[in-house]
């Protein structure tokens, strides 16, 4: 795993922030006590939620603090994709057709190898070479003429000077034989993917560019403060919905430890709270072993005071 | 009776809104708890009287702990700065026990605690 300082680049999309590297996430996790939650499915099994993968999905309180604290940046990705040149271009079509040109030479190795294990005759291996080598020899024919790229010949010659020796186009449209087409998931290899113009180093920014609105009201600030208020005493913070709270407070990682606490935030020391919501809050809390915590906001001295309930036990 | 309630009749007439929920209180405290040397204070910014005694902690009151309670009904209005203001007055307990009342007399006890105070095992 690595230890470098680099800021972790959060990708957000449409409000929501999202880690695709699973290295970040593992430094995330490790190193900065911060969980998320894996939110991507399968392709083919999209309503599934067993096992769940990258990317993972980051509360906005985890952005927010993340980026305070100089551990990450947010990226806007889509304006990291900047308009490719002709050569990037040029040359991104050139390895895909390498690739599928040597994907097609590699498949039909291995079925005639497949065949020969399977007791063929040495004349059907021959026939089988022979076939082989005429599809090698395919792309020197020209392509069909629907196949012909927007592209016109003429401008590509005058980009690629060099190519004039083999046939007009490097493009893959004189394969005719079946062959996969890898579409990468990470943009970071293609050449026209630059993030530095497009990446933030503060939440205000982020704002300014209007990416990213978290924290944007009282409410929005008190649990920005008290999800920094605790994670720094060193808890582990998770989403607080299944014991009816708004986090749940771990002594360290969630998969080792239960959690000792529910939080609620409050917004302010004179925010209305109801005897019925402590009776409530207490009673759950003492049914599934944890405490409840009261977490009180103060905006003006911009701090948190912690009140914690549990059944008496008489009466 | 009339001398026990002497403890709590001025504090009654000064907080009338209150009284309701300190008597019931203070009745099961002395009466069906069983708690020991209970007096009944003052608690000036949350306009009501507290009640502190001594509480059982096994069946022949051999140990005790002294403890303290702020009655309410379930009905009031609080804050979190309204109970920081009775922790304040009652000379900053780690702990004190609030007695919710309903309108039918039946009271249940939460023990609220400053700061992040682990659950017991």
């Amino acid at each position: 795993m690595t230890t470098d300082s680099r800021p972790i680049p959060i990708r957000i999309a449409n409000q929501r922030a999202y880690i695709w590297d699973v290295d970040d996430i593992a430094v995330l996790r490790s190193q900065h006590r911060l969980c998320g939650i894996l939110a991507g499915t399968l392709p083919h099994l999209s309503q599934q939620n067993v096992f769940l993968g990258v990317p993972l999905l980051l509360m906005p309180e985890e952005v927010v603090l993340l980026v305070e604290k100089k551990f990450a940046v947010l990226v806007n990705d889509p304006n990291a994709h900047q308009a490719p040149t002709a050569p990037q271009l040029q040359k991104w079509e050139e390895e895909r057709d390498e690739f599928a040109k040597r994907h097609i030479v590699v498949n039909d190795t291995k079925i005639s190898q497949n065949a020969a294990t399977r007791s063929m005759s040495e004349d059907a291996m021959r026939k089988r070479k022979e076939r082989m080598e005429r599809k090698a020899a395919q792309p020197q024919q020209p392509p069909p003429v629907d196949m012909i790229p927007e592209e016109s010949p003429a401008e590509r010659t005058e980009a690629t000077p060099t190519t004039d020796s083999r046939p007009s186009t490097p493009s893959s449209n004189a394969i005719t034989v079946a062959y996969p087409v890898i579409i990468e998931s990470a943009s970071s290899t293609l050449e026209w993917y630059d993030t530095s113009a497009a990446t933030y180093n503060t939440i205000e920014a982020a704002q300014a560019a209007g990416i990213w609105s978290y924290p944007s009201n009282l409410s929005e600030r008190a649990r920005c403060g008290v999800f920094r208020g605790l994670w720094e005493q060193g808890y582990f913070l998770g989403g607080g919905i299944k014991f009816g709270g708004d986090y749940l407070v771990y002594p360290g990682d969630p998969l080792r430890f239960h959690s000792h606490f529910v939080a609620t935030v409050i917004e302010s020391p004179v925010a209305t709270l109801r005897p019925m919501e402590i009776v409530a809050h207490g009673r759950l809390g003492t049914a599934t072993k944890k405490s409840h915590l009261l977490c009180g906001w103060n905006d003006e001295k911009k701090d948190v005071s912690y009140l914690s309930i549990e059944w008496a036990g008489f009466g | 009776m009339q001398t026990h309630y002497s403890d709590i009749s001025s504090l009654s007439t000064k907080y009338p809104r209150t009284t309701g929920s300190l008597f019931l209180v203070y009745n099961d405290i002395v009466y069906s708890q069983l708690w020991t040397d209970v007096q009944v204070l003052d608690l000036e910014p949350c306009t009501r009287a507290a009640i502190r005694g001594c509480r059982r902690l096994n069946a022949n009151n051999t140990h005790t702990q002294i403890a303290n309670i702020v009655p309410c009904t379930l009905s009031e209005l609080v804050s979190l700065e309204w109970l920081d203001n009775a922790f304040v007055s009652l000379d900053d307990p780690p702990e004190v026990y609030l007695a919710i009342t309903s309108d039918d007399s039946s009271i249940v006890y939460y023990k609220i605690s400053r700061g992040i105070v682990k659950p017991p095992l």
